[in-house]
């Protein structure tokens, strides 16, 4: 299904460049290594013959969106990317006129990590298939049950049909039911040791910024972690710095992450960075009945109020 | 110099005999990943892993440091600096192309006109132990960056696995600390034999090259071409290729504390932040993403080869395998070379 | 912890009514917990979580943080935008480990003086139970 899904992309690149109806077309190519595809930036018909599609296809492309300047773009998008497109329309970030929103029903991601370590030795080559992930390396081939190695986000997906679209890729595929979240077990554990997972989950971060600049929703030209009158954050190692960095950077996410797991992703130390989001976005939608990205005409959770909010925590 | 080998127990032994002196830092497997940590128990070391995820530099330009502690009163201004580093250190494990990065930082913090005294002391109290790697990866591209997968540039000792074994060569005075060659077994003419064949194999497995001669030209004029703007479009201007790169050595100075009582801390800053280059006018230098790329780019391939004599880069593919978007610098290279 | 600690307690009051109200209980000679540091803001709906984080890093052993009732805020929505922002933070918070007994939220109008001192005493109360504030906290290396 999805080098159908690929053919299809391209068809569609090809016809909206010839008829002049975008300047770009912003999608994804085959990798440079195994596991990978990249994003692609095809301006003439000629190159769309680099379109792909597989389930290598990780990142949030609608992370570009913030920077088209004034051209006419064609995204790619996967239910999660087209959730971001449409928060950031409602942020006003991003003219919905300028954009032709390619939507394809996602076939969930690989998490090219997970399937590295379940091998011995280098994967030298890899492929897609609808349920398995083939895998070779010098001295091994295997076929992986996908199912078992995606990434967490898209474990707890439930929307992987794009909630927007101009065109789409195929049929729409069956949203999954919910899993129970990692967030719910730990919500059962006492706060000593719940303090103990999330300090050691972030111990390992180096402060990269790849989460941040992974993000579609992160496009403050000045980052908190970068003021200097005040400093709000040391820029060294001590743990409560790294700490810091991950609760407010998530708390700037409430009401506004659309759980595309770009984050997750991009973190070269492969700390689990989803969890915590999803115990937001679920707090927030129990709190305020909001999801992020669903709805352009919506204003953000916290920048709005309710005579009824909950308010029994208040003395 | 004659080869000498150690059999792999003996290693151990000799580990565990230098734990009582020493501090030692060995690959360890830790949650799915390797790195270089302080050990305190040989059982632990993982020798013949990938590579580390970060680097070995952050034991010599650690990634948050203090360079001094200092304190006013009305009498004035004390200054508390000093670089200590306890007890000597031996890191073993080292892959070449790491131990080959620490070279290269020496060019930059031990020059001619500056010597860093925190670096140097780190350096100095320290034996790195290479070992040759056996498994390149397709990411690897070494050899074309006056390195090899048997390197032997920045190692005190070099060692190469032959099975239940590895060959020793001892490399510098420092290296004698370790290992006293006169004390060790000489290598046969077949551990010779085995440990030629694995140089020869790993060395053929090296499937990645970089073209570059006449790249130092290439991009000189280059330096205003439009192609910049494409090669860094997909950038998302992380600094995960600086964080991980085994040559990067940016960093910022922060005083923390108040008027009265605080330090300065050295802390590793990236040329991919905007940050970097802001002066307090307003201005950057470097005003957006694509000058940024093309920076680091230059100062790999061009500026430290004008000021050192060769690439600041390894070839030890951590930027490529782990780069958010999969921006492959091999790319940019061969990008560059097809550009007009 | 020593027998003598007492907890430091980082107070945010908005201007209009839980400063006002913390000054009457003042003039008024109510006594209570001397442990609260009052940091003045016009409004509860300027707390920025921010601030409610960094002096938790920063070592307070807890953090008030008290606005108008609803209804009554001087900039009409502020308090609401607050109640909003501490309902997510405090949550957040609280799963992630920090002991909930050390982040506390209320109204306090300029005439309730009675009411901010028993706010304060049940704040300090719960701050001591808890002892001093150890996650989140800051090493001061340099002194």
């Amino acid at each position: 299904m999805m080098e159908a899904q690929g053919e299809k992309i391209r068809e569609v690149a090809r016809r909206l460049l010839e008829q002049d109806r975008v300047d770009v077309v912003i999608g994804f190519e085959k990798g440079s290594l195994p596991l990978r595809a990249s994003p692609v930036f095809v301006r003439t018909v000629a190159e769309t013959h680099r379109l792909i599609w597989d389930c290598f296809c990780e990142n949030n492309l609608a992370r570009y969106l913030t920077r088209i300047d004034d051209h006419r773009v064609a995204i790619v998008a996967k239910g999660c990317d087209s959730r971001a497109i449409v928060a950031l329309m409602a942020e006003r970030q991003i003219p919905r006129e300028r954009l032709t929103i390619i939507g394809v029903p996602c076939q969930r991601m690989v998490d090219r990590r997970k399937a590295a370590a379940a091998v011995h030795g280098e994967i030298l080559a890899a492929r897609c298939q609808d349920s398995n992930l083939d895998v070779e390396g010098r001295d091994f081939r295997r076929s992986l049950p996908r199912d078992a190695f995606l990434y967490l986000s898209c474990r707890l997906c439930t929307h992987r049909n794009p909630v927007i679209h101009d065109v789409l890729i195929g049929d729409p595929v069956e949203e999954s039911t919910l899993n129970e979240p990692p967030s719910l077990r730990l919500e059962r554990c006492s706060d000593h040791q719940r303090w103990a997972v999330f300090s050691q989950t972030v111990s390992s971060c180096v402060r990269c910024f790849a989460c941040r600049q992974a993000c579609p929703m992160c496009y403050c030209q000045e980052c908190f972690v970068d003021a200097s009158t005040p400093s709000w954050i040391g820029r060294g190692t001590d743990p409560s710095d790294i700490q810091m960095w991950h609760i407010v950077r998530a708390f700037h996410m409430a009401g506004r992450c659309v759980a595309c797991g770009a984050c997750e992703r991009a973190c070269p130390m492969e700390i689990d960075l989803f969890t915590m989001l999803e115990k937001l976005n679920r707090d927030v939608k129990e709190l305020f009945a909001f999801e992020a990205g669903i709805s352009a005409d919506t204003t953000p959770p916290l920048g709005t109020h309710d005579p009824d909010d909950p308010g029994d925590f208040i003395l | 110099m004659t080869m000498k080998k150690i059999r792999k127990e003996d290693l151990k032994r000799r580990v565990e005999d230098l734990l009582e002196t020493w501090q030692v830092f060995a690959p360890v497997w830790k949650e799915g990943m390797v790195e270089i940590t302080e050990i305190d128990d040989p059982a632990t070391m993982s020798l013949d892993g990938p590579p580390p995820r970060i680097p070995p530099k952050r034991l010599f330009f650690p990634q948050s440091e203090v360079l001094f502690h200092y304190a006013k009163d009305t009498r004035g201004v004390e200054i508390d600096s000093d670089p200590e580093v306890a007890r000597r250190r031996v890191v073993l494990g080292v892959k070449p192309c790491d131990a080959h990065a620490l070279s290269l930082l020496d060019c930059v913090f031990n020059g001619d006109r500056y010597q860093d005294p925190y670096y140097l002391k780190r350096r100095e109290q320290t034996v790195v132990v290479a070992l040759g790697c056996d498994e390149p990866a397709l990411t690897c591209f070494c050899s074309s960056m006056e390195s090899g997968p048997f390197s032997r540039k920045g190692a005190d000792v070099f060692l190469t696995d032959i099975g239940a074994a590895y060959v020793v060569e001892v490399l510098t005075p420092k290296g004698h600390q370790l290992f006293e060659p006169s004390r060790l077994e000489d290598a046969s003419p077949e551990n010779l034999e085995k440990a030629k064949e694995r140089e020869e194999a790993a060395q053929k497995t090296i499937s990645s090259h970089v073209e570059r001669a006449g790249l130092v030209d290439k991009l000189d004029e280059m330096a205003e071409s439009v192609l910049w703007k494409y090669i860094h479009e997909k950038c998302i201007g992380c600094g995960v290729c600086t964080f991980l790169c085994p040559t990067c050595h940016c960093f910022d100075m922060v005083d923390e504390g108040d008027e009265a009582v605080g330090q300065r801390v050295r802390n590793w800053d990236s040329c991919q932040f905007p940050l970097y280059t802001l002066e307090t006018s307003g201005r950057n230098p470097r005003p957006s993403g694509r000058e940024r790329l093309r920076q680091r780019v230059m100062h790999k391939f061009n500026y430290f080869v004008k000021s050192f004599g060769q690439p600041a880069c390894v070839g030890c593919g951590r930027c490529i395998i782990h780069c958010p978007v999969n921006l492959d610098v091999r790319r940019v290279i061969e990008a560059i070379w097809t550009a007009q | 912890m020593t027998p003598d600690w007492e907890p430091r307690i980082v107070a945010f009051l908005c201007n209009w009514c839980s400063y006002a109200g913390a000054d009457l209980a003042g003039t008024s000679r109510i006594q209570y917990p001397p442990n609260i540091r009052v940091i003045r803001v016009p409004c509860s709906g300027r707390i920025n979580p921010l601030f409610i984080i960094k002096a938790l890093q920063m070592g307070a052993d807890g953090v008030l943080v008290s606005g108008c009732h609803p209804g009554d805020c001087h900039y009409q929505t502020g308090n609401y935008l607050a109640r909003r922002k501490a309902a997510v933070l405090r949550r957040f918070l609280e799963f992630l480990g920090i002991e909930m007994g050390r982040l506390h939220f209320s109204w306090v109008s300029a005439a309730e003086g009675t009411k901010f001192s028993q706010v304060v005493d049940e704040v300090t109360q719960a701050v001591k139970r808890l002892g001093p504030a150890t996650r989140l906290v800051k090493a001061r290396t340099w002194t």
